[in-house]
């Protein structure tokens, strides 16, 4: 698993592209091409996933999500923090001025 | 005028699948 520090609401993050995600029943599953492991994103991780398609910082992801979810914004920052680090730490999603995971090896 | 409702809202998880 990749080491860092943990993100804040200036970075800008993007979907990692080695991945092939499917919907089941409203939630995003996800294999890691990369690792060769599943995730289950939930239904609101796959609303991120799919809001970070292209580069967004964690900001714009909240308040995209607060417009369509019953969310107070700073439990929704601290969630979303949360999940994104640990996607980060999987390999999953790529911080812009990062390196890419895969040319890490 | 209409607003759309709100969905609620549940904590993001990401589960790693065995």
């Amino acid at each position: 698993m990749i080491s860092v520090e943990k993100l804040s609401l200036s970075d800008r993050v993007k979907a990692c592209d080695q991945n092939i995600v499917s919907d089941m029943g409203g939630e995003k599953v996800m294999l890691s091409i990369q690792n060769g492991n599943y995730y289950n994103l939930g239904s609101i991780g796959g609303r991120i996933w799919e809001v970070i398609g292209n580069f967004a910082t964690v900001a714009e992801v909240v308040d995209l999500l607060l417009e369509e979810y019953d969310v107070d914004r700073t439990e929704c920052e601290q969630q979303v923090l949360d999940f994104l680090d640990h996607m980060r730490k999987e390999g999953l999603v790529l911080v812009d001025g990062e390196a890419a995971s895969a040319d890490q090896a | 005028m209409h607003t759309q409702a709100k969905k609620a809202w549940k904590q993001p998880q990401l589960e790693v699948l065995d």
